[in-house]
């Protein structure tokens, strides 16, 4: 459409170079060989998670101020917002791309905020869609057996959950003291699972009164046993009496059964199992406690956070040594010979191995030593296992139980996962694993393929968000957009007052303080309606529907890419027309 | 209601009286009170206009040139360096026809970086289209503000208002800062014929062949020319209601002057000091104060000028291998006069060197003491 406009004289000219009608007729579209497309992407604290949360999203939620939306987001993936809130070891963190400005957001402390909300919404049930008549037996009450429970639970399936102990929660019961974990955020959380209408089934021991007969009367089952074997010193005189694991310790604390712990207490070890000792042992009233850890503490695999509580707390460290002797007397111990130990070459974890140093040894006096250097799977049930009515025993692969991406054993229709399958060792990890093989289990009973799960190391999501897969890093994210802002630290009861109980050391953080945090996030990858395509588009393209939703009118876009460029967050990508592609 | 404030607040409160809509700005000294003020009076409310940021003078008059073409009363302020940033952007906003309403604060050009007064900065933009208006004290500062919107929204193009840095800027002297009641009805709200708008949108500035382009540049030059008609005729308006006439010059015991000090901006107060002297000892001198150097008033300024014998003209600017722009100009306008005085063009208080009584007695002596001057233009008070 043209036509000439020919003026006679000046005068039936406007005084301006000016189109004399709209030029909407000019649909400037025709003329782009890319596109703006809305696509979100992935950020790296939802990569990271091992339970499969949707950070980015309900921090997002958070922001605008919809705490119960963003609380059932979290539900959606994971049963223990309030246990991981203040357990997890948070790798999101680690690789928030806030660490790059400010300090990475505290998102563990969102979460804990969530979780400790009062009047929360109970966890959403889903359409049933069990087929009729399957059952599914858990065994194990940890975090990942729950975590299984639940997303069953959810999804119509009668669920039976068999405990060895009398008390449900696994680790997170018998492991970790209720200083770092309140036992009424605990019970709660596993209450609401119960509520779903799961039957839980305490003091029922696999191999003791609980029998692979019993487990055949099930559609599947779901093998979550856990860790609970705690790794040997082997050193002489380790059976002496006051000589107790670290896990055994633990569970009698935990348990309220009662603790000897004497004056002097030693705990051998550099990992989570060894602070959680050590400062529970100064709880029950020990003078001194000292840690024994072979390396430096920089090779400490214990969260650097407990480390820096227990050492402001008086626990005291003794770096580069090892037991080499308990040594005795009328079988009970008297004390520990040490050896100095220095740091040779790189071992196959890329740690530096430590070697003893000849002629170094040197006695400590001890009245209790709790070696804690680590934790294994207790299978002594497998014995029992063949002869149980199954066909054959399962197969082992590193001293764990073989699992494949879905989660499958090496018997059909049994699936294991938590630690005694996966090893990974964090409440956040089975959590993950138990929903897994409940997804697994939900495909496996209506007889579908069970392919395609992602890989044993990558994350499972109950309910996944369309996103591209495309990680969005810091150098990605357009940063005229965000300053630096500090991460506010929770507060602490003070070391003096908190070594003489149980109760919670660390606090949560304020809604102000929440707000600050949420508002702190990039949202990497997410469109959080902040806008900046809206006001940067030149063609006056793109329509707010509200401040979540936005629509390019591909009639007048002209695919400068101006929004996608600006976008703070990088989410929008600049497609190819088919029509330029060749 | 009187005020004692420095000239860049009065250029401030003019911008507020006017109800200007939109504000762009970048600071630089000597020009910063007045967006300083003003982005106090956006934020609080006291003023009903948005205030945009920007990264550079280029970026802000491109801002100011879009919310103009939108329809709204746009305002900014700058300085020197910053003014020849913008020089791309004054074009369009001439060619575009916009009412928009820049203050300069004269500052010198570097390098030799100064940030002291000199009117190099404003005087070397004068072939971009905007008219420009040279203030005297801060009371001209708010003044002219109001003046300049109205004279700018009756024809279409953008005003500079110019006013030198620190002796009028950063000075204190007591103003009258009108009632809003009576400023509306002297500046009424405007409604461009053509406007911007994401509803019904049109092509702005585009492409223009041989073919038009030269009836644009002559309806620009018809606009100018107007101009000093409108500038006249609202500065009588501006007497009526406010008690202050203001025209295209201002004469000083200029009816039988035989020599004529040709001043402009701040220089002219001390000048007048100097020909009172020269009066109070019998000498036929008078003064011819400059106010609008864009459109240059030809016809007025030979009209005042006629009858002298010689003609001093002050330039505190230079264009290097011309001499002194206004007395170029004032040049221009005796050609043809029978008989035209002799004109005298000085160069002085270049880089903010201040030029006191004392250079004006200076001044007026070499011309009473030459038939014409020595050379093509007279630097005064440079240490040779």
């Amino acid at each position: 459409m043209t036509y000439q406009i020919s003026f006679r004289n000046e005068g039936e000219m406007p005084d301006l170079p000016v189109s004399s009608g709209t030029t909407l007729y000019n649909t400037t579209g025709t003329w782009r060989y890319v596109r703006p497309v809305y696509r979100n992407k992935t950020s790296p604290c939802n990569v990271a998670c091992p339970a499969g949360e949707d950070i980015a999203q309900y921090l997002g939620l958070v922001a605008k101020g919809k705490y119960q939306e963003a609380r059932l987001r979290i539900l959606e993936e994971n049963p223990f917002p309030g246990v991981c809130g203040r357990v997890c070891p948070h790798p999101c963190e680690s690789e928030c791309n806030r660490a790059e400005l400010g300090g990475s957001i505290s998102i563990h402390m969102v979460e804990r905020f969530l979780a400790d909300l009062a009047g929360g919404a109970p966890v959403q049930r889903l359409p049933s869609n069990a087929p009729a008549g399957a059952t599914v037996a858990i065994v194990g009450s940890g975090p990942a057996g729950l975590s299984c429970a639940y997303q069953l639970a959810r999804r119509g399936y009668p669920v039976t959950v068999f405990e060895a102990w009398d008390d449900l929660g696994g680790t997170m019961r018998l492991g970790i003291p209720a200083y770092r974990l309140p036992r009424h955020v605990l019970d709660a959380e596993i209450a609401a699972i119960a509520r779903l209408g799961v039957e839980m089934c305490t003091g029922r021991r696999l191999g003791d009164n609980l029998s692979t007969a019993d487990l055949r009367a099930f559609s599947a089952v779901f093998l979550a046993v856990g860790q609970q074997k705690s790794r040997a010193l082997e050193v002489a005189g380790e059976d002496a009496q006051g000589v107790v694991a670290g896990l055994d310790f633990l569970r009698r604390v935990n348990l309220g059964m009662p603790v000897e712990v004497g004056a002097r207490v030693a705990v051998v070890g550099g990992g989570n199992t060894a602070m959680d000792a050590a400062r529970a042992a100064l709880r029950l009233g020990a003078q001194t406690v000292t840690v024994l850890y072979r390396r430096s503490r920089y090779e400490m695999p214990a969260i650097a956070e407990e480390v820096q509580e227990a050492q402001d707390e008086g626990i005291c460290f003794e770096f580069l040594t090892t037991p080499v002797r308990v040594l005795t007397e009328d079988g009970a111990i008297r004390g520990l010979q040490c050896v100095r130990m220095q740091l040779g070459a790189p071992d196959g974890t890329g740690r530096r191995r430590p070697e003893p140093l000849a002629g170094s040894e040197y006695t400590l006096n001890v009245d209790v030593l709790i070696p804690a250097l680590g934790q294994e799977a207790d299978l002594a049930f497998l014995e029992h296992w063949a002869g149980g009515g199954l066909a054959q025993t399962l197969s082992m692969a590193n001293g764990l139980l073989e699992t494949d991406a879905a989660a499958q054993s090496s018997q059909t229709g049994i699936f294991v996962g938590g630690d005694s399958a996966t090893g990974f060792g964090t409440v956040a990890h089975a959590v993950g694993s138990g929903k897994r093989a409940a997804l697994a289990i939900d495909r496996y009973l209506h007889g579908e393929d069970l392919n395609g799960f992602p890989a044993l190391d990558q994350h499972v999501h109950a309910a996944p968000r369309d996103l591209d897969p495309a990680v969005v890093r810091f150098a990605d994210l357009n940063l005229a957009y965000f300053e630096e802002l500090p991460r506010p630290e929770p507060k602490q009861r003070p070391a003096i007052e908190r070594k003489r109980d149980f109760a919670e050391v660390t606090d949560g953080l304020d809604e102000q303080q929440v707000q600050q945090e949420a508002h702190r996030c990039f949202s990497c990858g997410t469109c959080n309606g902040c806008d900046t395509c809206w006001l940067y588009c030149p063609d006056v393209s793109i329509s707010r529907v509200d401040h979540s939703d936005y629509q390019v009118n591909y009639d007048y876009c002209k695919g400068c890419g101006i929004c996608a460029q600006e976008c703070p967050r990088r989410a929008i990508v600049m497609e190819e027309e088919l029509k330029w592609k060749k | 209601m009187e005020k004692v404030i420095m000239g860049n607040h009065a250029v401030s409160f003019g911008v507020q009286l006017a109800r200007v809509q939109v504000i762009a700005a970048y600071p630089i000294t000597p020009q910063t009170q007045i967006v300083e003020m003003l982005s106090e009076l956006c934020a609080d409310g006291r003023l009903a206009a948005k205030f945009i940021k920007v990264e550079s003078e280029h970026s802000v008059m491109a801002a100011v040139v879009g919310a103009s073409i939108a329809g709204a009363r746009a305002f900014t302020a700058t300085s020197s360096h910053g003014l020849a940033l913008m020089h791309e952007v004054l074009h369009w906003a001439a060619g575009g026809r916009l009412p928009i309403v820049a203050a300069n604060v004269n500052r010198t050009l570097g390098p030799g970086w100064n940030v002291w007064t000199e009117q190099t900065d404003s005087l070397a933009q004068r072939d971009t289209g905007w008219m420009q208006l040279y203030c005297e004290t801060n009371q001209e500062a708010l003044d002219l503000v109001l003046l300049a919107y109205r004279v700018a929204e009756k024809v279409l193009l953008p005003v500079m208002l110019v006013l030198d840095a620190f002796f009028l800027s950063h000075t204190m002297e007591p103003v009258d800062v009108p009632e809003q009641a009576l400023v509306d009805r002297f500046l009424p709200s405007f409604e461009p014929q053509y406007k911007l708008q994401p509803g019904e949108p049109c092509s702005f500035y585009g492409l223009v062949t041989p073919e038009y382009y030269m009836e644009l540049r002559h309806k620009m030059h018809l606009a100018m020319q107007s101009a000093l008609a409108e500038i006249t005729a609202a500065g009588n308006e501006f007497g009526r209601l406010f008690g202050r006439y203001y025209g295209l010059l201002e004469p000083y015991r200029l009816e039988d002057a035989d020599v004529v000090l040709v001043t402009s901006g701040s220089i002219t107060g001390t000048s007048r000091v100097v020909v009172d002297e020269w009066r109070a000892r019998g000498h036929k001198v008078g003064l011819l104060k400059m106010r609008v150097f864009r459109p240059f008033p030809f016809a007025a300024v030979r009209q005042a000028l006629a009858h002298a014998k010689k003609v001093a003209v002050l330039d505190r600017d230079i264009s290097q291998g011309l001499g002194g722009i206004w007395a170029s100009e004032t040049k221009g306008a005796l050609y043809g006069v029978a008989e035209p005085p002799v004109v005298f063009p000085f160069i002085i208080g270049l880089g903010g060197r201040d030029v006191t009584p004392e250079s004006i007695h200076k001044v007026l002596d070499y011309t009473v003491a030459h038939d014409a001057p020595e050379d093509d233009t007279v630097w005064m008070e440079v240490k040779r």
